[in-house]
């Protein structure tokens, strides 16, 4: 992003009265769709010298790009960073991050022949900085050499970029995968490497970011064996823990720089619910509909808008919606523009390039645009849905915005529960802090993995720590598969093989199933399936869906990790009836929560699918069933749990059935906003409700059996497995779905109260009538009478389990 | 293996790892204390000891074994003496045959090599030196021993060389923080004149088929060099030295068919 803003020739185009007259227009006509409206007051700039200590080149570099001074921020990481401090810069979008970064880097490669390594966590953000790069070197004739190194680079000039490249652009799964295990081949990069910089490490969360720490503990390894010791510079979206989660990853004490200077002009956003059109079935319009319209309407408005959608057809259906409109005669230029992962990288580059220059007035994109991706500047951002988290929603809207105009971002709900949870409690956005990002580098085989890669990198000595970690036990658990071969206190690679290869920086396992499509004698790879639900999806006799195309599973090689399916005309898809067995092995920790209790500790987890139905389609009536014979998969992780126990429920449900419906109902909930609170994305959480005998409270550690079905849209309880328990305490859980867990139980114990209220608030607030999938999932058929409504009956639960 | 190890294991498994480690069988071996180690260790080593008085050759430093054998091959010295190589003028002095067996075929800085030979002419005798790596604490020691072996000035000869062996060499002297002593030395791949006549004309250009088909000497009872990581392995892993004297013959034949096939291409040229 330029400091200046030098792009905007938006005084003309959209003059301040026309953003306020707008905005008040449809404030007037559909003031039942705007749940919340939040203004950001204007702010000044705050500036502070360039240092005077530049080398000239670059000082005439910066002037003719029209920088005369630089925003306080930009100081602030150029005193640090040249002072050996590691740095996170988190402010808003478009304040001049690269700045922060370019400068300390540029003037180390000038004044000492210093190296520096970038990464960004996709390929088009790394051209994207390199052209940034390449135009200040030529504005100053610097002379810097900077040069990509990703998949795509050519393997002659991947030669000269390893020997003579000044700045080297890159991303973690080629830091991962290219160069630490070769890094004799980087020597002279690793020798002179002065500074590291990661931009965008907010999306470096969960299991990703987990990764890339241990991938920069090798870095650190490797650094260390070449004599060079770089300082860190990390730029980050807004999230609630930038210094903590830089600190995460480096494993090192990092400053953190989280207030812009650069100025700002008044910002709008508003919280847009789609009408009701089905109340009973709580359907709403979708916002899709209302997002083109509302797109349609800035636009003729003269206003320049941005369109979030949520997945690449989407963006084509609102491009072209967009287009019939604004793009109906072919022999002008187009004025809207789709813009998302799969185009050519020089459709993406033309397409930025005509929003830098004001030539467009509409662009439709995927997330693609998130990132900081450099369009110029633009009046209202459209957001086609909650993208997830806090962060992400500012990161989005920020795109909207200008040095001194008013800007607006709306954000459009979806129907689905996150979104409503959200535009109905405005306070939530307004208030809430942004999410904190998370990682659990010390997760167990995410270590192991990255353990096995540094040992290929460097041999091992006897007591060395990976990180702050001791590896013994790594080590040795290597040593004994035959990989490492230990001898006189070291510990050497030996096996024949790459291990990063075999490393995927976006995963814990590497178990993946393959389909294979073998309808009239054909081997057509169709599809990937994890390991964790292969089981669900693929046994014998499953109709596997492709694009909507239905296939049949006809064999199943487990060992070969293989599924076998042809094509098939079914009018019926397949549901897996599956249980799930949850074992509590150690409680960590359990607190008083209302007239029960919290937990989190250990959990085995057991599933077994039983076997499968066979559903129409439309009917929806069951029309068979068919058996299947999988091993059970078993998971050690960690959990948090609720509980009430038999003298409660007893005193509050007709029947132990009832109360397992309202917990189930109750589950949806805590697992809705329990997502939303952790950043995470739905799968990274798995809920179960175990029912069963309860062991003492008083003994803490103290084995639990219990047996438990997984919720999800599956029949309704009618019949547990097993026998009625005779203490009946059901505890509903929410675990790491990984083996070893990904550290969320933690912190979610630690707000045990906040999530109870949060899951009460959105059941209560919900305006569906007696349940819906919005609040406490799907609901079949009427209730018998409204007071034993499933919503009625989660909040019950709720209400037990909050805090009087 | 300890709770931790054990359960490491065992997660690994639930993630459904393909190369899934050992589950932990034997449940004494956790319970071994510290004084049964050490005695294991000096029986290892004992056994170790044993096992390098089988190898050929003689120990020069702790974990290196140098074998020096002369092979006589039937040099079309004449050709050589005439000096109408492509590279004149380069006395025999200054060849070096050059050829590595490597622990396994995946490259990057894990892989390395256990076996370096070096061959020099002195028609019609062909001289060999290999060193043997026969711990990996040796490695450090070898790789001087064939620094300090190669004549000054030298031209080496290879076969894929330049993309193999001594680009994997150099990341060993690095790793091992050693001057690397190829510098600019010139450098005859064979593979290159080899591919750019016959590609397409045989099957294909490996060093066996080139023996086959230009020199007329197919071998007999050779060990794969496919094998040769794998019969390393078990040499350090159980003191079994077959496999690695049949690595041993592999190499030196590897090393007198280049020296010929250098002939060869000379006295086709």
């Amino acid at each position: 992003m330029p400091a200046m803003d030098r792009f905007a020739p938006a005084e003309t185009s959209s003059p301040a009265s026309a953003m306020t007259h707008w905005i008040k227009q449809i404030q007037a006509r559909y003031e039942d769709r705007i749940t919340g409206h939040l203004v950001l007051p204007a702010r000044l700039g705050e500036y502070a010298e360039i240092p005077g200590s530049l080398p000239a080149g670059l000082h005439s570099a910066l002037a003719a790009r029209g920088i005369r001074q630089l925003y306080l921020h930009q100081r602030q990481a150029w005193d640090a960073a040249t002072e050996g401090r590691h740095v996170v810069i988190a402010t808003p979008t478009a304040s001049g991050k690269t700045l922060c970064y370019n400068l300390p880097v540029m003037d180390a490669v000038l004044r000492e022949q210093a190296k520096a390594l970038y990464l960004f966590p996709t390929k088009a953000l790394a051209q994207d900085q390199l052209a940034e790069l390449l135009a200040l070197n030529q504005a100053g004739s610097l002379g810097v050499r900077a040069a990509t190194f990703d998949g795509d680079t050519p393997s002659d000039v991947r030669t000269a970029v390893r020997l003579a490249g000044d700045i080297v652009v890159s991303n973690p799964d080629m830091l991962h995968q290219g160069m630490l295990p070769h890094h004799t081949k980087w020597a002279r990069l690793f020798e002179s490497l002065r500074y590291v910089v990661i931009d965008e490490v907010h999306s470096y969360r969960g299991i990703f970011g987990s990764h890339l720490a241990n991938v920069l503990r090798r870095l650190k390894r490797i650094c260390a064996f070449y004599g060079s010791d770089p300082v860190f510079i990390l730029c980050s979206a807004t999230i609630g823990n930038p210094r903590q989660h830089a600190e995460a990853l480096i494993g090192a004490p990092v400053e953190a720089i989280t207030t812009s200077g650069a100025p700002q002009g008044e910002r709008h956003v508003l919280l847009w619910n789609p009408p009701v059109v089905n109340r009973e079935l709580g359907i709403r319009a979708s916002a899709r509909s209302q997002v083109t319209r509302l797109a349609r309407m800035a636009i003729r408005a003269r206003l320049k808008a941005l369109v979030f959608a949520p997945s690449r057809l989407m963006v084509e259906v609102i491009t072209k919606y967009l287009k019939d409109v604004f793009d109906a005669d072919p022999r002008k230029p187009a004025r809207i523009h789709a813009y998302r992962g799969g185009y050519l990288p020089l459709t993406r580059r033309a397409t930025e390039q005509a929003m830098r220059a004001g030539c467009l007035d509409g662009i439709v994109s995927t997330s693609a645009l998130e990132l900081g991706v450099d369009i110029g500047a633009l009046d209202v951002a459209l957001l086609c849905g909650y993208p997830g988290s806090i962060a992400g929603c500012w990161q989005r809207l920020g795109r909207a915005g200008r040095r001194q105009q008013p800007s607006l971002g709306i954000l459009v709900a979806s129907s689905q529960p996150l979104d409503q949870y959200v535009v109905q409690h405005p306070d939530f956005f307004t208030s809430a802090s942004p999410e904190h990002a998370r990682i659990a580098p010390d997760q167990p085989l995410i270590l192991l993995d990255h353990i096995r890669c540094a040992a290929f990198e460097l041999p091992f000595v006897a007591g060395e720590r990976f990180g702050e970690l001791d590896a013994s036990d790594y080590l040795a658990v290597l040593a004994e598969a035959g990989i490492l071969h230990a001898e006189e206190g070291r510990y050497d690679w030996i096996a024949d093989s790459y291990p990063a290869q075999a490393v995927n920086l976006r995963s814990v396992a590497d178990g993946n199933f393959v389909v294979i499509d073998r309808t009239e004698g054909k081997r057509i790879v169709l599809a990937e399936v994890d390991y964790a639900s292969a089981a669900l999806t693929l046994y014998e006799g499953a109709i596997y869906m492709v694009q909507s195309q239905p296939f049949q599973v006809e064999e199943l090689d487990w060992v070969g990790r293989k599924a076998y399916v042809t094509r098939t005309r079914a009018d019926y898809y397949t549901d897996a009836i599956d249980y799930t067995k949850l074992k509590v092995l150690a409680r960590f920790a359990g607190s008083k929560a209302g007239h029960g209790t919290c937990y989190h500790g250990e959990v085995h987890v057991v599933r077994h699918v039983a076997g499968y139905k066979k559903i129409r389609y439309y009917s929806h009536e069951n029309i068979g069933y068919g058996p299947v014979n999988l091993p059970d998969q078993d998971l050690h992780t960690t959990s948090v749990w609720w509980q009430l126990s038999q003298d409660v429920l007893l005193a509050h449900f007709a029947d132990p059935g009832a109360a397992l419906d309202a917990f189930q109902g109750a589950s949806h909930a805590v697992h809705t906003v329990a997502t939303l609170a952790m950043m995470a994305e739905g799968r990274d959480l798995a809920r179960t409700i175990a029912s069963g005998q309860a062991g003492s409270e008083q003994g803490g550690g103290v084995e639990r059996e219990a047996s438990a079905r997984e919720i999800g849209v599956r029949d309704a309880w009618g019949s547990a497995p097993g026998s009625a328990p005779e203490i009946f305490a059901p505890a509903l859980h929410l675990y790491d779905p990984y083996p070893g867990g990904m550290g969320l139980s933690e912190p979610l114990f630690q707000r045990q109260r906040e999530l109870v209220a949060r899951a009460r608030a959105l059941v209560e607030d919900c305006t569906c009538t007696h349940g819906c999938p919005s609040c406490v999932g799907p609901v079949m058929g009427e209730p018998p009478e409204p007071s034993r409504s499933p919503k009625i009956q989660a909040l019950r639960i709720l209400d037990l389990l909050a805090a009087p | 293996m300890n709770a931790l190890q054990a359960r490491l294991v065992q997660l690994a498994n639930q993630a459904g790892r393909v190369a899934s480690l050992a589950t932990p069988s034997d449940p004494r071996s956790g319970s071994f204390d510290d004084s049964a180690r050490a005695r294991l260790r000096v029986l290892l080593a004992q056994r170790h000891h044993a096992a390098c008085k089988d190898l050929p050759g003689v120990a020069i430093a702790p974990g290196v074994q140098l074998v020096e054998t002369v092979d006589t091959v039937p040099l079309s010295g004449a050709e050589l003496a005439s000096g109408r190589l492509a590279i004149d003028p380069i006395g025999f002095s200054q060849l070096v045959f050059l050829d590595t067996e490597t622990t396994g075929l995946a490259g990057g800085t894990g892989t390395k090599a256990f076996v370096v030979g070096l061959a020099t002419l002195a028609p019609p005798q062909v001289r060999i030196r290999q060193w043997l790596l026969t711990r990996m604490a040796g490695e450090g020691a070898l790789l001087h021993f064939v620094a300090e072996a190669l004549p000054p000035d030298p031209v080496l000869v290879t076969y894929n060389g330049k993309s193999y062996d001594l680009p994997l060499l150099r990341t060993r002297y690095r790793m091992n923080r050693l001057r690397e002593p190829f510098g600019d030395a010139r450098h005859l791949d064979l593979l290159h004149p080899v591919r750019r006549r016959y590609r397409g004309i045989w099957p294909n250009c490996r060093l066996t088929t080139v023996e086959t088909q230009l020199l007329g000497t197919p071998r007999v009872g050779d060990l794969p060099g496919s094998e040769a990581p794998a019969a390393w392995r078990r040499f350090l892993a159980t003191g079994e030295t077959d496999g690695v004297r049949r690595v041993l013959t592999h190499n030196a034949r590897d090393l007198s068919s280049l020296a010929q096939v250098l002939c060869a291409l000379n006295a086709l040229d």
